[in-house]
Order: structure tokens, then sequence, then C-alpha cells
């Protein structure tokens, strides 16, 4: 924990040299200068999200009980996610997973809402460090998102069907953004095709931008907020600005592009501006 | 009604919430009021999908075949409100920070023009996703088809990814017709 508001803080410091780079996409020279120190801003997510794999939960066991030490079992996992398991009889991505995990084998309980919270949150100890230090476990491995259970088939078809979605005040749909519009430029931002250009390779990714590491389930709840999505009318009163968490609107949209990104190699924690 | 329901809640909560800690204690009653869930709220967001939403939503993003567009069109003109004063407004301050607040470097939070045009010369954070607004004033539009393009532009322009901002509210009449009479002013930035 330490370690990463250090480094985080040897980023702040590059503050205005930041601005300037994210208008012209690219890195600024100090995080340059700390990737040739081979000081990636996210490995310091890894590395904790590794101290926190070995740390024993509430009832005894930790992570590497399960998995083994170093997550040895776990090699590849994250290459064939989301997919459907028979424990939890349902499709997970890594952030449900990791939660299933916790709750169901660790002794976390997740009707304590002090720990739902600590889980959820973005700097929080949980989630993003174990779910980029499980991800990492799986680099150099070809993506294969495989649609065998009828449960991933749906969920894939839900996805698809959610990523050509017209909806909401603006009329958005990910396709809009990603497919049509891919390439142009919303503002300053230039828009990825995430589809085409298998980006899932490279998330969970530290995005200098927000200086935080973010996984698929970040940031795809988050592109949801551009929708003005509302329940009555559009205002503050009724304005719904994300899917909830580890809900199968999320993993739908993470099994699709998943799966569109087979065959490319996994490479995290990603680094995006 | 809503308090003695509440009231006897917490009676039958009462046992459970001993055993809690404060802060969950807290948080009993709000349970109670029947407040929708997230989860709710996001599946009524997407059930609030309209019929020419979904006739865009292919992978195309444009009217499928077997929609006539020219009765899409229609349609959407149909829903069009004017307001009272005129399709011209009067202020054009407000018009102009409704298009893209130059205090905030062309921000606005709901009309956010600047997201997909440029305009004004001095707003440098101008997206490229639709054509450039510059001149606009000049090219001897009808302020009628601007107000109508930024009220529903899918009468002009069916499943367009230009939103519908005065078709779900955004934007009100009145606010757009200032948004035109910025855009139309000879003085306007975006026309000098
Ligand atoms: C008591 C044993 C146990 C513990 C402790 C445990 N898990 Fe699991 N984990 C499982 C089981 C069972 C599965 C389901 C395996 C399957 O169906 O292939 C699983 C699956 C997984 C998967 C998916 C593996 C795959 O092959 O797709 C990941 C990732 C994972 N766990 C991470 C974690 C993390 C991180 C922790 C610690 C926070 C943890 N687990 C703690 C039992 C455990
Ligand atoms: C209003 C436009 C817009 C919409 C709609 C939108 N996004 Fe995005 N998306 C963006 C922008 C802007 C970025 C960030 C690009 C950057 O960081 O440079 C982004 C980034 C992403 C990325 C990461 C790309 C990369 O390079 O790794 C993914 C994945 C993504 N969006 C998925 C989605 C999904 C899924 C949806 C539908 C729920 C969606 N987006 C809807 C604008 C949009
Ligand atoms: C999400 C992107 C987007 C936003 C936001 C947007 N527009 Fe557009 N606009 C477009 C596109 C794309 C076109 C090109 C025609 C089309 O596709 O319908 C367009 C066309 C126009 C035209 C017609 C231009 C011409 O040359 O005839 C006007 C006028 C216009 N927009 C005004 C506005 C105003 C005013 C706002 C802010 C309230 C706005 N737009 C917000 C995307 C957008």
């Amino acid at each position: 924990m330490r370690k990463r508001t250090l480094l985080a803080s040897a980023i702040m410091a590059g503050g205005a040299v930041l601005t300037a780079a994210v208008a012209q996409e690219q890195l600024p020279t100090h995080l340059k200068e700390l990737l040739e120190l081979g000081m990636h801003p996210g490995h310091a997510y890894v590395d904790e999200g590794r101290e926190m794999f070995h740390t024993p939960g509430p009832n005894g066991k930790s992570c590497a009980t399960c998995h083994g030490q170093d997550g040895k079992k776990l090699e590849g996992a994250y290459a064939k996610m989301p997919r459907y398991y028979k424990d939890i009889g349902k499709v997970a991505d890594i952030d449900t997973r990791i939660l299933a995990c916790m709750t169901k084998y660790m002794g976390y309980d997740k009707n304590d809402k002090k720990f739902m919270k600590k889980f959820k949150k973005w700097n929080g100890p949980y989630r993003v460090p174990l779910a980029s230090y499980v991800a990492s476990l799986s680099n150099g491995m070809r993506i294969d998102v495989k649609l065998d259970d009828p449960q991933e088939k749906e969920l894939y078809k839900m996805g698809e069907k959610l990523w050509y979605m017209r909806v909401g005040a603006r009329d958005f749909s990910c396709g809009i953004c990603h497919t049509v519009l891919a390439g142009k430029r919303i503002r300053l931002q230039g828009l990825p095709d995430p589809v085409k250009n298998k980006v899932y390779a490279h998330w969970p990714a530290y995005r200098f931008g927000s200086d935080r590491m973010w996984t698929m389930e970040d940031r795809v709840r988050s592109c949801f907020k551009a929708y003005l999505l509302y329940t009555k009318q559009w205002s503050k009163k009724d304005w719904v600005k994300k899917p909830p968490p580890f809900s199968d609107w999320v993993i739908a949209l993470e099994l699709y592009m998943k799966h569109a990104a087979n065959g490319a190699t996994v490479e995290v924690p990603g680094l995006l501006r | 009604m809503r308090k003695f329901v509440l009231a006897g809640a917490f009676v039958g909560l009462g046992l459970l919430v001993a055993c809690q800690p404060a802060a969950q204690k807290a948080e009993a009653p709000k349970a109670e009021k029947k407040k929708l869930s997230s989860k709710e709220k996001f599946k009524i967001a997407l059930a609030n999908q309209d019929k020419w939403q979904k006739a865009c939503s292919n992978p195309t993003q444009l009217v499928p075949e077997g929609i006539d567009v020219e009765t899409f069109k229609k349609e959407m003109l149909a829903t069009v409100k004017f307001p009272e004063g005129g399709v011209v407004g009067k202020n054009i301050a407000r018009g102009e920070k409704l298009f893209g607040d130059p205090k905030k470097g062309g921000k606005s939070r709901r009309g956010n023009c600047y997201a997909c045009h440029c305009g004004d010369p001095k707003i440098l954070a101008c997206g490229n996703i639709g054509p450039s607004l510059r001149g606009y004033g000049k090219r001897g539009i009808d302020p009628k088809d601007t107000y109508i393009r930024i009220y529903n532009s899918w009468a002009q322009n069916p499943c367009s990814v230009m939103p519908r901002l005065g078709y779900h509210g955004v934007l009100k009449p009145e606010e757009i017709a200032d948004i035109v009479a910025y855009m139309h002013d000879p003085n306007s930035p975006l026309n000098k």
C-alpha cells in the first residue's frame, strides 16, 4: 500500500507534464523514466495483490491455500475468463470470481456492508490488487474464451446486444463510440475500437489520467456514465449513472469483448493515459 | 401510513438490529422505504429504450431495411415542441453557456456540443465527430431547421449519433431557442 502511494506521488509530481501529455496522447517524460527504471506504476498493485493473495482471511484460509503458493494453479486462468463456474452456478468475471471466493471460502461476509464497501472500492486492498495479480499470472498466454456452457452462450448474446443497444438520453451505445466513431475524437479523447483491436489483452490497466488501476468492470461501468440513463426522466434525481458492479450486464459486455480478443496475448497491467 | 409501517418494521427488526453494529442500525429503516435497488433502476433505464432507438440498435447503427426513413423522420418531427417566443431566443449568453461555456474551456454538462463539434476558434478542446460549426450563422440556414436539429436530430437524420437532446428533455425548448440565437447571431464567436 505504501509503495503504491509513493509511486502515485512521484507521478503527481510531474502533474504539469502529465496534463500536457494527455492531450498529445503520449507518455509524460517522467513516466517514461519510471518505465525505463522498470517501474510501471501498475506493478505496485500487482505486488500488493500478491501479498493479499497469501494473507489469511477470517477463517484462516488464504487464496494460496486453495490456488497454490504464488498462485501456481491460477496460471492461465484469467486468459479463459469470464467463464461459467459450477460452484457458484454462474458466469463470473475476475472481480466477481474473487468476491465469490472470499465470501464462500474465506469467511468474509457478503452482508457486511463495511466489507462490501471496502471490496468495491477502487483503492481498496482486495478487488483491484487481487485482480491485477491474478491477471498477471496469465501474462504471455493467449486469450482463449470458449463459449461451451449454455450460460456463457446466452451471456455472450446479451453482451453483443448491449454493445449495439441505443439507449438513454444521448441515444448512445457502446458501438456508437467504439465501432461507428472509432478513430474519431470526442473532444480531445481518441475513441478506440476495443473489439477489433483486442484491447482486453491489456486489462486491468493503470490509467495515469486518473492515477489508478482499473479493472474491466470499472472501465465498462464508467463508459455507461456518458449515456445519461434515467428511470423516469432525465434529471439529477432519476439519473442512473452505472450498472451495479458484478451484474450480468457488465459481465456480458466483458465476455463479448474478451471473446473478440481471443488469440491476443495477455500483457498486464496495461498502461493507458 | 408510512410512519406506521416503518414503526412496525422497527419492532420486527428490533431483535436483529440489537445484535448489529451501529452503522447498520441506521440503515435498517431506509431499506423499508422500498427504494429501488440499483439493479432495478438499471433495468428500468434499459427498458426505457424507445422504439426508434430499438430500430437503430443494429450493427450498422443506421435505419434498418424495412423501416421507411421518411415515416421515421415524420414521426420524429411530430415530437418537436416549439417555444412560445419563437425558435430564436433572446438570451444569447445563456445559449453560449449551454453550447459550451467558454469559462470552462467549452464544457457544458447538458448541451456539450464541443464534445463532437468545433466552433468558437478559442475553444481548442473540440471533437471531430460532427462537422465544424464555424461560420454556421452565415450559411443562410433557416433557424427553424437549426432548432429542429438540436431538439430532435433524428427528424433530419434518423439514427444519427447526435443526441436528441430536446426530445429527451435534457434541454428545454426555451434553452434550445437560446442556443439557436447564439448560433445565428452575427456577433457570435462562431460567426466572426
Ligand atoms: C477454499 C478454497 C478457495 C479459496 C480460499 C479461494 N478460492 Fe478461488 N476458487 C475456488 C474454487 C472451488 C474455484 C472454482 C474452480 C473451478 O470451478 O474451476 C475457484 C476459482 C477461482 C478463480 C477462477 C479460476 C479459473 O480456473 O477460472 C480465481 C481467479 C480465483 N478462484 C481466485 C481466488 C482468489 C484471488 C482468492 C483469494 C482472495 C481465492 N480464489 C480463494 C476455491 C477457493
Ligand atoms: C460517449 C462515447 C463512449 C461510449 C458511449 C462508450 N465509451 Fe468506452 N470509451 C470512451 C472513451 C473516451 C474511452 C477512453 C479512451 C482513452 O482512455 O483514451 C473509452 C474506453 C473504453 C475501453 C478501453 C479501451 C482501451 O484502449 O483499452 C473499453 C474496453 C470501453 N471503452 C468499453 C465500452 C463499452 C463496453 C461501452 C458500452 C457500455 C462503452 N465503452 C461506451 C468513450 C465511450
Ligand atoms: C455525440 C456527438 C454530437 C453532439 C454531442 C452534438 N452533435 Fe451536432 N452533429 C453531430 C453529427 C455527427 C452531425 C452530422 C449530421 C448527422 O450525423 O446527423 C451533427 C450535425 C449538427 C448540425 C448540422 C450541421 C450542418 O452542417 O448542417 C448542427 C447545427 C449541430 N449538429 C448542432 C449541434 C449542437 C448545437 C449541439 C449541442 C447542443 C450538438 N450539435 C451536439 C454530432 C453531435
